[in-house]
């Protein structure tokens, strides 16, 4: 009996093959290797941004009494950051995974544009050519970043879209496509640090 | 991923064309539109991306003298030539667009393809003169010979200077001659640009064929239109838009013109650009 529902799948699926014919599966290999190859891109330049990190908060902490709180709450995104980790070679399925991941690293985003904002008022630090050079660096990472989550978000949409294609849609739950879900822009969390610095506010502490 | 190996051998004997009936389903399309409006409006609203620039050094804002602009030309021409990395001078007089200059200029190198396709070896320094910001786009595979903090030593540290004094030229002239120190050695190149080894006779600015009767229809129906109207518009619209190719204010007037001889036009070579690079404002 079982051999005979087996051998029923088989005849669908070769019936259901022959109508899509093996250039629809074989594409879809191919968009689920490029989000793969998109997502280990996406992964490079978080952890290029990671690795920045310990070098800016030293070069940060040497300047005169710089605040202490903003530099621990970089220390400790960047912890969470790590311990948020992810496949480097597939793309999540789980849109709750990825989530998790983008929360993370978005508070990560959010702790180093406070940073750069708090060292607005240490116009000495910022003087130093150490200290451009770290925000040219990390300007740079967070442009990285932008751009490998839109080539990334661009590939999931390609995928996904010839997922649901009739009739491939019929097939791919039995070949074991997935779709992926995307990076989403959540409000505000999810900004690059914008080097824009408001002098109307308040600073925390006076120029040393 | 369980079925696939068994399938594959199936793909294989069955070697069957794949319908394509997405194009029926409103649910996708729909799907389709939703997502390119979120994803890619998003950051790009009311973003204009100039088309590709016919030269290498294009002055689009009329800051350089046509000398100079042809020198500097030739110079970036040759350079392609010796080494095969494509730079790219674009000035203009601002930014179309809301969005920060790092991510713009990336989408415009990107759209330029400026660099060969395989060593991604293009470069842009991208001016804004009213915005008085620039921006130095760095392709992926430059990015080892050119990082971000050279780059930004480039534009903070030696075209900022001379930019803050009005002396754009010897700006521009410094910024092309360090970016090409930084990367020259990296590759080599053969003796010829991309657009002289495409060979094709009266290229328009990388246009091709398909684009040439894309624009041939348009430019049809405009007269037909302006013909309905009453015949106004058939000699406005018509002539120019054909010649130029795209008109609409982009066009350069300064450092494009191709009188006398030995002028070097540009054609990307199909590089990529993933953001690496830095700027500055003056």
């Amino acid at each position: 009996m079982k051999t005979f529902l087996g051998f029923g799948k088989l005849v669908v699926l070769v019936s259901l093959f022959s109508l899509t014919g093996c250039g629809t599966y074989n594409r879809l290999v191919t968009l689920e290797q490029t989000v793969n190859k998109k997502w280990a891109d996406v992964q490079s330049v978080y952890q290029r941004r990671a690795d920045l990190i310990p070098n800016l908060v030293s070069t940060v902490a040497g300047a005169a009494n710089f605040e202490k709180s903003t530099l621990t709450e970089v220390t400790n995104a960047r912890a969470s950051v790590g311990q948020v980790k992810l496949d480097p070679s597939k793309a999540p399925t789980d849109a709750a995974e990825l989530e998790k991941f983008q929360k993370a690293q978005g508070q990560l985003s959010n702790a180093l544009s406070r940073l750069l904002v708090v060292s607005e008022n240490y116009p000495q630090l910022r003087a130093t050519e150490a200290f451009q050079n770290l925000q040219a660096q990390l300007e740079g990472t967070e442009n990285r970043i932008s751009v490998e989550r839109n080539n990334f978000n661009t590939a999931v949409q390609e995928y996904n879209t010839a997922l649901e294609r009739f009739p491939t849609n019929m097939l791919n739950k039995m070949f074991g496509f997935k779709p992926r879900p995307f990076f989403t822009a959540a409000a505000g969390a999810e900004k690059a640090p914008e080097v824009k610095f408001d002098f109307s506010k308040p600073g925390p502490t006076a120029t040393p | 991923m369980r079925n696939r190996s068994w399938s594959l051998v199936l793909g294989a004997s069955l070697g069957f064309g794949a319908w394509d009936l997405e194009l029926l389903r409103p649910r996708v399309l729909a799907a389709a539109l939703i997502f390119s409006s979120v994803f890619v409006n998003r950051a790009a609203a009311a973003e204009v991306i100039p088309p590709k620039p016919p030269a290498y050094f294009n002055d689009y804002a009329n800051v350089v003298s046509k000398e100079k602009a042809r020198a500097l030309n030739e110079k970036l021409a040759q350079f392609e030539r010796d080494t095969s990395n494509q730079v790219v001078v674009a000035v203009f007089r601002k930014m179309e667009s809301d969005s920060d200059v790092a991510g713009y200029t990336q989408r415009i190198a990107q759209s330029w393809k400026v660099g060969q396709a395989e060593k991604r070896n293009g470069a842009v320094l991208f001016v804004f003169i009213d915005d008085r910001k620039m921006f130095i786009q760095v392709g992926y595979g430059l990015e080892g010979a050119l990082p971000d903090v050279t780059a930004f030593d480039i534009t903070e540290r030696h075209v900022k200077p001379r930019f803050r004094a009005g002396d754009y030229a010897n700006g521009l002239e410094e910024g092309i001659e360090l970016i090409l120190k930084a990367i020259r050695g990296e590759y080599k190149g053969d003796g010829a640009t991309a657009q002289e080894k495409q060979r094709t006779p009266g290229a328009s600015s990388g246009c091709g064929p398909l684009g040439f009767l894309v624009m041939l229809i348009i430019v049809l129906g405009i007269i037909r239109l302006g013909r309905r109207k009453g015949g106004y518009g058939y000699t406005g619209l018509g002539g120019p838009f054909i010649s130029s190719g795209w008109g609409s204010g982009w066009s350069s007037s300064s450092s494009s013109s191709s009188s006398g001889g030995g002028f070097s036009g540009f054609s990307g070579g199909g590089g990529s650009f993933g953001g690496g690079g830095a700027g500055s404002s003056w």
